[in-house]
């Protein structure tokens, strides 16, 4: 009997969710309305992070017809890529500009969410399924990073594949020994070499996407039925119709993206931002240049990191991934006034430490 | 337990490049870029080898055939301006500044560094990215690297080179977009047209 009233709460909890009764043309396009207010710009940002996506996976294809993942051969292939394939640098800038606009845009999602407190009842999933996407985004970021196989790429990964077996330290018992079971599966043999190329690449171009693709549906789905969430407590100025008008104007967003990521990508090597020995082939008996670090998305962590103790650090992030992930349940009662403030200062932080945190690490270490 | 990489590996960078004093090189040069530009670079600025010209590796000492230390020695002996030469442990740059001011020049200049991109030929761009080699010199860019300058000078100069590209690239994504956005719109349209006269029956 309890089960049974277990699994229905379940179900109308679910069902409350995501309800799949309203799926149908009527619900989800024709009848289906934005509402427009001064954070209604806050409404393209999702479409905006599935366009760079998009692009990741095309040129992402593309990029694999030459790309080869062994240690021998990853970095002439991508200097092959480079140098000799029509459009191969272009193809390339593609990628690597798309990859950091993918994340600079959910990072923004994420916050213009919350300031909106789109993630309240009945969109709790909707944000937790979002929240997984920018996990399984940064793992994207964080397993492309080794592929090129540089100094820097190698060195970095080195780093933070040590970062996970140094939180052993500091758990119980036998969980103390899973940090590093977890490194040594991510990193397949005793150092970095072809056993980690070969499983960043799979989970790179194969798992890490098709979770993506898999959740991406999930979170599609549950915006599609439930709609836009009215993001601020005024009530709107007017509604506009999802399809064509909203529609049309995503797309020309989509458009003005494009062109940026394309003249970006054109015109300025993803590379001329780091120093060259950095891009050099990675030599395991050679020096190691200095200057390694991980892609500017991973400032907000690598510089506290550097400046703090690592418990310090990491109970930071344990407390900050909890409430990521428990949110709609911390936030239920609060204010979208607070909510503004809390994704202003999250925002000022991320901002801070992306472009000024090699500056406050010399402030504090000289 | 802390997690320490940030400079850790500069001063074996310089050091690396100070080993081969005594065979030649000039760590002068690199020390005053280091210092100028503020970017971590290594002896792949001039060399062939990452690490300079002293080992055993490709571009190093210790791998030269008697050919290549023929062309070791006709370099070595380029004192003047204005001589080929064709250095087996330097790249293209460094043999372009044998080549550009001779080995007794670039040797008295190794007192006051900051003077050879005075003397270098000043509109020479050896990688074609529209970036004198000079100025790579002083920002620690290389001077053989297309993808590797100033970013704001690389957007310039490709933007003035693709203008074209991208004039024709907006070009079809506006009209893309606008002949998508009719396209949208009259399907709207239809549909619309097609519920009132399916209501009005």
């Amino acid at each position: 009997m309890n089960l049974l009233a277990f699994i229905q709460r379940a179900e109308a909890y679910l069902g409350e969710r995501l309800p799949v009764h309203k799926l149908s043309y009527d619900a989800m396009v024709r009848k289906k309305e934005v509402p427009v207010h001064r954070l209604s710009w806050g409404y393209y940002l999702g479409g905006l992070a599935l366009f760079f996506f998009a692009v990741q996976v095309v040129t992402g294809l593309m990029l694999l017809f030459y790309y080869q993942p062994t240690v021998s051969d990853a970095h002439a292939s991508v200097e092959y890529i480079t140098e000799h394939v029509p459009a191969g640098a272009l193809v390339r800038n593609m990628h690597a500009w798309a990859s950091s606009m993918m994340i600079a845009v959910v990072m923004v999602h994420l916050l213009t969410t919350f300031a909106m407190k789109a993630f309240a009842r009945p969109r709790e999933l909707t944000w937790v399924s979002g929240a997984v996407l920018l996990l399984v985004t940064f793992g994207l970021g964080f397993t492309g990073y080794l592929l090129p196989w540089h100094q820097i790429a190698v060195n970095a990964t080195k780093i933070g594949l040590q970062s996970i077996e140094e939180v052993g330290a500091y758990l119980p018992g036998a969980l103390s020994e899973w940090p590093r079971l977890i490194k040594e599966t991510i990193q397949g043999e005793a150092s970095v070499g072809q056993a980690t190329l070969s499983r960043f690449f799979a989970l790179h171009v194969v798992i890490l996407p098709l979770t993506m693709v898999a959740v991406l549906v999930w979170h599609l789905l549950s915006v599609q039925l439930h709609g836009m969430s009215q993001g601020v407590d005024e009530p709107p100025k007017w509604k506009e119709k999802f399809f064509p008008t909203f529609f049309i104007k995503d797309l020309s967003v989509w458009g003005v993206a494009f062109m940026v990521l394309f003249v970006v990508a054109l015109c300025l090597p993803f590379e001329s931002f780091y120093a060259y020995p950095l891009f050099e082939p990675f030599d395991p008996k050679g020096s190691t240049p200095d200057g390694i670090k991980p892609e500017w998305y991973f400032y907000f962590v690598y510089y506290p990191l550097e400046i703090l103790p690592f418990w310090v650090v990491l109970l930071l992030s344990l407390v900050a991934g909890v409430v990521l992930f428990l949110t709609p349940w911390i936030f239920r009662e609060t204010s979208r006034r607070t909510l503004r403030l809390l994704a202003a200062a999250a925002a000022l932080y991320l901002v801070v430490m992306t472009l000024f945190g090699e500056q406050i690490y010399r402030l504090f270490k000289g | 337990m802390k997690i320490s990489f940030h400079f850790q590996w500069q001063w074996l960078s310089l050091a690396a490049c100070l080993l081969p004093a005594a065979l030649g090189a000039y760590p002068e040069y690199h020390a005053f870029v280091v210092k100028h530009s503020g970017r971590p670079i290594n002896c792949a600025m001039c060399h062939r080898h990452p690490d300079g010209p002293d080992g055993a590796a490709p571009g190093q000492l210790g791998r030269l055939t008697p050919e290549a230390q023929e062309r070791l020695g006709r370099a070595r002996s380029a004192f003047e301006p204005g001589v080929k030469v064709d250095s087996p442990i330097l790249n293209e740059f460094g043999n372009h500044m044998v080549q550009a001011l001779g080995r007794k020049q670039l040797m008295e200049l190794k007192m006051a560094p900051e003077q050879l991109a005075e003397r270098l030929p000043a509109d020479s761009d050896l990688d074609g990215d529209g970036i004198p080699n000079v100025r790579e010199f002083l920002d620690g860019t290389h001077p053989l690297n297309r993808n590797d300058g100033h970013p704001w000078l690389l957007f310039r100069h490709n933007l003035s080179r693709n203008l074209t590209q991208i004039a024709l690239t907006l070009a079809a994504t506006a009209a893309g977009l606008w002949g998508l956005g009719h396209l949208l719109r009259g399907f709207a349209s239809a549909t619309q047209l097609k519920e009132e006269e399916s209501e009005d029956s």
